[in-house]
């Protein structure tokens, strides 16, 4: 790293303090390695914008309306939707892949979980179908990776393709209410879509547990480190022993895992089956990767990163939109910080290679 | 030219059940890679705690007939033994089972990956539920790379911030860790300095101190002259010669891969 940044804390002055006061040495010393470590990680960089940008529109937004509880309440619905399926999206990035299919696997998952409940399936079954119907089809995705050896992004432009084909075909593309078959208050509502002290939602808690279950795994699990090394050198991983194709399917899994859950949130939310739910997610996720320094290449990144990631993107459009940028036009903002940001993380990696 | 008569003479009997003064041998090994013939039954056999180089031009079989032995490719005809055993390897898992330990030229490490979990790839000490256990992983990691004589500070640093030398000392410590019995390097020094060669030099004769047998392919005779005990040369997936060091010269090793037969 480490020499560029190490050079810039020299330039704060920290390493001629240590010399001339030899008794507070230790300590500034302790704060140099603590701050070199931190610096090391891509995730401080977002960490910083994101706070930035909560200060930008927390004192920018007319009447202050960001920091208000009714918009913090609609952002703590909104962020675990995308920030569940980013987390899929960019552990499958740090293991080389890609998985486009994300947006049909959502309203896939989804129109099973409402034609369940319309056909009056014991309520319990129904959120394990939904779960095993999108494991299935991360599943059916890893293996065509796998087996065909064919670029992910391409296969998965397919399968996406393809489900979103068989979906339009068999639902008409009629929205589907679940009103009609569930009633509310039921405990599947409930502990979806509830809410803590009738304010607090509870998808915030779904995807803060989500998120510190995949950071262990990833972070300090053996699976973990086998999707890192796939992800950066497979010839490496394969030759040390690591199944690598088992790994990826896994991890193509885990998305298809985490698309069926935010689907039933996503149904229940809107109290509808969508068959255009899910769309655009699956760049929305990358960008919240990238956003949360995930290399494109694998090899790199962290759930830390792509939780921060998320909320960040979610903030830039949201708080974008409180100013006053014309909601048809968002999206030119939001390209525009995706690019910055993805320049920014090579910009950061080039300085610390050298 | 003793030394390549008996060991030919070894070879010539093919069928035996193993020989147990060596560690490794091939026999009779066969490859074909869709109408390439690129092994044309080579014997090839490695002593208890020897230092071989393998050499030989490009395309000359060295690869073919190590991958064959690391388990990447089988054989289409020969047999192996291992410590005087029949042994069939299908896959690298089978030969590291054996003790057999490849470590490949820029192929060995994830460059962002910390140095610890490098030397760990794949075989992670864990505690309860498969979860890593990092103390270990670090302090082991500083201990085996301190026992081939490289002193690093901070096992969680990428492997990407070390210098081409220390990469390949965490390469090679990762195979010493798991106690490896054959070390086969492929090409260690290719891309490195002088004074970096001189360290991945070092530490091949830490790995041969601690017992280990290494066998070491490369292009570079120089390099493999210093420090090899016996050399085979293979050409056109045919062994040309099988020489102990004191039989030959760095000139005379050059002049058998390039007229490819020996004088």
């Amino acid at each position: 790293m480490i020499r560029g940044i190490r050079e810039s804390v020299h330039l704060v002055g920290l390493n001629r303090l240590s010399t001339t006061l030899p008794h507070v040495g230790k300590v500034v010393q302790r704060i140099r390695e603590i701050l070199l470590r931190l610096l090391s990680y891509k995730v401080t960089f977002t960490l910083i914008v994101f706070i930035i940008l909560v200060l930008i529109f927390g004192s920018f937004t007319p009447r202050h309306v960001f920091m208000k509880s009714n918009n913090l309440g609609a952002l703590a619905k909104l962020v675990p939707d995308l920030g569940i399926i980013a987390m899929g999206v960019g552990t499958l990035m740090i293991c080389g892949e890609f998985d486009l299919s994300v947006g049909s696997i959502i309203p896939m998952s989804s129109f099973v979980f409402v034609k369940l409940l319309e056909w009056d399936v014991p309520l319990i079954f129904i959120p394990f179908a939904t779960l095993f119907t999108g494991a299935l089809l991360g599943f059916l995705n890893g293996l065509l990776v796998v087996r065909t050896r064919i670029p992910s992004f391409i296969a998965t432009l397919g399968t996406m393709m393809f489900w979103r084909g068989i979906l339009y075909a068999s639902s008409r593309m009629m929205p589907i209410g679940t009103r009609a078959y569930l009633e509310p208050g039921t405990w599947l509502e409930n502990t979806l879509i509830g809410s803590m002290g009738g304010v607090f939602p509870v998808q915030i808690l779904w995807f803060l547990f989500l998120a510190f279950v995949l950071g262990l795994v990833v972070h300090f699990h053996r699976f973990g480190n086998w999707v890192f090394a796939t992800g950066d050198n497979e010839t490496a991983a394969r030759a040390m022993g690591i199944n690598t194709g088992m790994v990826k399917i896994v991890c193509f899994v885990i998305v298809g895992l985490l698309c069926s859950f935010m689907s039933m949130m996503q149904a229940l939310r809107i109290e509808s089956f969508a068959a255009t739910q899910g769309i655009g997610f699956e760049l929305k996720a990358i960008a919240s990767s990238v956003v949360g320094g995930t290399s494109l290449m694998g090899g790199i990144g962290s759930i830390l990163g792509i939780f921060l990631g998320t909320l960040t993107i979610q903030i830039l459009e949201n708080g974008l939109i409180l100013m006053g940028a014309p909601v048809f036009g968002i999206n030119v903002f939001i390209g525009l910080g995706i690019v910055l940001f993805a320049v920014l993380n090579l910009y950061i990696e080039r300085v610390a290679i050298r | 030219m003793n030394g390549v008569k008996s060991e030919s003479q070894i070879s010539e009997k093919p069928f035996d059940q193993g020989n147990p003064d060596y560690l490794v041998q091939m026999l009779d090994i066969h490859k074909w890679f869709g109408k390439v013939y690129a092994l044309r039954g080579v014997d090839f056999q490695v002593r208890e705690n020897e230092i071989l180089g393998l050499v030989g031009d490009n395309g000359a079989g060295k690869s073919t007939l190590i991958k064959i032995l690391s388990g990447f490719h089988p054989a289409d005809r020969g047999e192996i033994h291992f410590e005087g055993r029949r042994v069939s390897i299908h896959n690298p898992k089978d030969a590291k089972r054996l003790g057999i330990e490849t470590v490949y030229q820029e192929q060995a490490l994830a460059p962002h990956v910390s140095i610890s979990r490098n030397i760990f790839m794949g075989r992670e000490p864990t505690r309860a539920l498969g979860f890593l256990d990092k103390k270990r992983m670090d302090a082991e990691s500083l201990d085996t790379l301190s026992k081939i004589g490289l002193r690093l500070s901070d096992p969680e640093a990428v492997v990407e911030a070390l210098s081409g030398g220390q990469r390949q000392g965490v390469a090679i410590a990762r195979v010493l860790y798991f106690k490896a019995k054959l070390v086969i390097l492929d090409e260690p020094t290719i891309a490195l300095s002088v004074k970096e060669s001189r360290q991945v030099m070092e530490f091949i004769k830490q790995l041969k101190a601690g017992g280990i047998s290494v066998v070491f392919i490369t292009h570079n005779i120089y390099h493999v002259h210093q420090i090899a005990e016996r050399f085979v040369i293979l050409a056109h997936g045919e062994k040309i010669g099988d020489i102990r060091k004191e039989d030959t010269s760095v000139d005379h090793l050059s002049e058998i891969i390039t007229s490819e037969r020996v004088s």
